[in-house]
This record gives C-alpha cells, structure tokens and sequence, in this order.
C-alpha cells in the first residue's frame, strides 16, 4: 500500500518541478494584483481572470468566437496543404516548375503576408473567406517546402524499383514519394499550424469576428478580465496542438527514427 | 555563388530568376487592362506606381517606413542583447533550463500579436507598445536557436580548451560563443522575418503612425492603388533586409565549410 502511494507522490513532485516556474509566475501576479500595486484594470488577480474564464466557458459566450477562429485557421491550412503539397513535390520532380515556383518561394516565404490583411478585405469580404484565404497564403510556404525537402529524401533507387515492378506515377507518388516525405511535412504541419492561429487572431484583430474580434471589443470596453481570459485561451489552444501535433507524429512516424 | 562567373552569365541567371516575376506582373497587367476585374479592385501597376510615387514625393511614406523599420530594428535589437545570453545560460545551466524551460514552452506558441491591445492598456498606443511586442515575439526563436547552438558545441572543444588552462571566461567568448554563432544567426534570421510581421500587426491594430497604419487607413478610405504602393513598399523593405542580412551572415561566418551554412 505504500509502495504505490510513493510513487504518486514521486511523480505529482515531478510534475511539479517541471511547472513550478509558471506556478510561481501566476502567484507572484495574484500577490501583485492582491496587494493593489497595480489598477485592476491593468492587472487583474489570475483568480479573477480564470472565474472569467469558466463564466465565458460556461454561458455560451466563449464557444462561438472560438469555433469560428478554429474553422478559420482549420480550413485555410487544409487548402494550404492541397495546394501547396503537390507543388512541392512537382518542384523536385520537374524543372519548369522549379524555375517558375523557386523565386516566388524564396521571395514570398519571409514576406511579411500579415500585411495583406487589407488586400485579402477588399477581395473576399470581412467574413471567413479573407481569413481563410489568408491562413492559406501565409501557411502554403511551410507545406511547399517541407513537401520539396521531403521528396527530396526518396532515394532513387526506390523510384527505379517501383517503376521496374510497374506502378504508375500516381502510385509512385502516393506510396512511396508521399511516405517518405511524411517525416518532413509533420515538421512543416509543426511550423504551420501556430502559423494559421497567429494569421487568423490578428486578421480578426484587424478585421473583427472570431476569438480576435472578440478580444478587442472586450479591450474596447476596458473589460480587462476578458481581454485575458481570451489570451489564456489563445495561449492553451496553441499549447494544446503542439502537444497532439507531436503525438500524432510519433504515432503517424513509429517506424521512423524507431 | 560559386566562383562569381562571367558577367553576361550572371546577367542570364538573374534575369532566370526575375522570369517569374515578371509573367506574374504581366498577368496582372494583362487582367486590369482588360477590364476582367473591377479596377477599384485591382488598381493597375501604372497607378500603383503613381501613388508610390506620390507618396514618396510627399515624405510621409518615408516617415511611416522608418517609424516601422525603427520599431522592427529595436525590436530584434533587444530580443537579441535578451534572447542570445538566456539561451545560452539556459543551455549551460541546468537551474536556469529549469526555470526558463517551461515558461518559454509555455508561450511559444502564443500568437504574441494578441498582445498588442493588452500593452496597449499597459504603455499606450505605438511606441513602447509595439517595440515589446516585437521584442517578445523575436525573444523565442533567439532563445532556442542559440540554445541547441551552444548545447551542440562539441564537448572536445571544450576539455581541449580547458586541458590548454582557459579560464572559464574565455571559454564562453572563445570558443562556446563561435561555435555557436551559425545557429544564432538562423535564429535571427527567423526572428527577423518575425519582427517585420509583428510591427505591422501591432500597426494595424492599433497605432498613429508606420506602414502597417499606413496600409491600414487608405484600406479604411477606399484608396487602394496607395494601399497597394504601401503593401508592396514593406514587402520590398522585408525583402531587401532578409537579403542584407543573408549577406551578412555569409560575411560573418566565411570561416565555416558553405555546406554546413544554410542547413
């Protein structure tokens, strides 16, 4: 009976020192905010902000926001991925695509494309369409390239073998070229799906709706709670999927890296 | 770049590599001038290029383009003099991963432009506001860049240096800080990238003055041949500082093998 009982307590103690730094964190803001040094506006206790939190979550007022971002990033990654995947591979694989596609990458990877938010407003609305279209653009550099240094790694004379046993391009491409690019496009997934949140927050900032929107209205109206909770929010959902991102690559991946 | 060659084949090479741009700028002038899109919503190059030229003539372009580039600039400036010695206390203490570790796990994935209204609240609009921004979002990459950079600094480099009598001081300037500078530099080119997006956001949310507040505002008054010569004015200006700095980082680093540059 004590034996087991020792090793909870041994891991809740590991669990512990692996978070202990945050913990301090938020108690230190809870004294701060307790001990009136700053205007509640500023900084509201953390226990204030998490009651706000679970209110939201609570009364509806949370979800709407939220499943509007998270439908916004989700559907701009998938087009993303649609487009931005097979021209990478085709980038490898021939070479009038890589003359024309090679400059445009290099040129419109490190662009600044948040600044198109405009641009995207005046084409395709202040609804979900900019957002998507957006979250598209800014995450199609990440699929195209891991998707490239991927097919990259398809050793030749897995290809001549295929090709020896007969199989088709397509089939080529889908069983052996799109398998051994998988480990590269977790990795661009990795880089790409922060990058769809970051896009779809700050185009909402910008252009209202979603989890955005509703950020700065609360920050409009001096609700600084709000303005928190919301930022919590954004901070889980991003912790969130890392975490799943990086489980599902060891399951997707058991046979790489062993 | 091997060699440099002749001129008449540089010559060829650039204008290889300018090829796809120029059938995209003739796509686009070949839409506009038949009319297939409202002009309001595709201005044509020509009267993009006449409000460049009139906004250039008039100053305020330049001022909102250093007011942008000023807030980019110190923004990396201090991610750098903050994130180059915490990633590597981080990487050469374990008390201080420890401590660091989980907050910086924690926040990574935080889109750190949703902190522009919050600083706001705090500092104000532009100014302060949008430099801490662009100091936060440019911290992390610098951080665990320089992190795995001075964690990969071989161990033989280390006990020679010490088997030679370094102190411990110059084996942090000598040798941990040199071996670790390509991974430096790839983290700052990231957070170079990072800095220029996140001024523009924060511009755009809210700020009197930049680029970002630029684009913002002819956007808001239905002038888009300026919005369009704004967009395209900091795209270029982000452009032309990846390259400055890419060539920077080839000078700075010339020691090392080309193969391992770039990786």
């Amino acid at each position: 009976m004590r034996k087991p009982m020792a090793a909870i307590a041994s891991r809740a103690w590991r669990g512990v020192r692996a978070i202990y730094p945050l913990l301090l964190l938020l108690a230190a803001w809870e004294l701060v905010a307790r001990a009136g040094l700053v205007r509640p506006l500023f900084l509201p206790p953390v226990s204030v902000v998490l009651e706000r939190l679970f209110v939201t979550a609570a009364d509806g007022e949370l979800w709407p926001p939220l499943l509007t971002s998270l439908y916004r990033s989700a559907a701009g990654l998938v087009l993303a991925a649609v487009v931005g995947v097979p021209i990478g591979f085709l980038a490898v694989r021939n070479r009038f695509v890589a003359w024309f596609v090679d400059p445009l990458v290099a040129f419109g990877s490190p662009a600044p494309k948040l600044a198109l938010i405009p641009v995207f407003t005046l084409w395709f609305g202040i609804d979900n369409l900019s957002k998507i279209m957006l979250v598209a653009l800014t995450t199609v550099f990440p699929f195209m390239l891991s998707a490239a240094a991927g097919a990259r790694t398809v050793a030749l004379n897995q290809i001549w073998a295929a090709r020896a046993m007969g199989s088709s391009e397509t089939t080529l491409l889908w069983r052996i070229v799109l398998r051994a690019a998988l480990p590269s496009l977790m990795s661009g997934l990795r880089v790409a799906v922060p990058t769809a949140l970051l896009t779809t927050f700050t185009a909402e900032m910008v252009a209202g709706g979603g989890l955005g929107g509703a950020l700065i209205l609360a920050q409009r109206y001096f609700e600084s709670a709000t303005v928190y909770a919301y930022l919590l929010v954004m901070l889980i959902c991003g912790y969130l999927f890392d975490v799943e991102l990086l489980r599902l690559r060891r399951r997707v991946l058991r046979w790489y890296e062993g | 770049m091997s060699g440099g060659g002749t001129a008449s084949s540089r010559g060829m090479r650039l204008l290889s590599k300018a090829g796809p741009f120029l059938i995209c700028l003739a796509i686009w002038q070949a839409i506009t001038m038949l009319g297939i899109t409202d002009p309001a919503f595709l201005p044509g190059l020509g009267s993009i290029w006449a409000a460049f030229r009139d906004l250039a003539v008039e100053k305020t372009l330049w001022i909102d383009l250093a007011t942008s580039l000023m807030t980019a600039g110190l923004g990396l400036l201090f991610g750098i003099l903050i994130g180059v010695p915490l990633g590597a206390a981080m990487a050469l203490s374990p008390r201080a991963d420890g401590f660091f570790g989980p907050i910086v796990k924690a926040t990574y994935s935080l889109p750190k432009s949703a902190l522009v209204p919050l600083f706001v609240l705090w500092f104000g609009v532009g100014g302060l506001t949008n430099i801490l921004a662009t100091v936060l979002t440019t911290l992390l990459p610098i951080v665990i860049y320089t992190y795995h950079g001075v964690h990969g600094v071989p161990r033989l480099f280390l006990w020679s240096a010490a088997a030679f009598g370094t102190p411990r001081w110059k084996l942090l300037t000598r040798i941990i800080l040199p071996a670790a500078l390509p991974a430096i530099f790839t983290g700052i080119r990231i957070a170079l990238g990072f800095a220029f997006i996140v001024t523009i956001a924060a511009e755009m949310i809210v700020s009197n003055h930049g680029i970002g507040k630029l684009m913002f505002f002819f956007g808001d008054s239905g002038s888009y041949n300026y919005m369009f010569a704004a967009v395209i004015t900091i795209v270029v200006a982000a452009y032309l500082a990846d390259r400055a700095f890419v060539i920077l980082t080839d000078y700075v680093l010339r020691w090392q093998e080309p193969a391992e540059r770039h990786a």
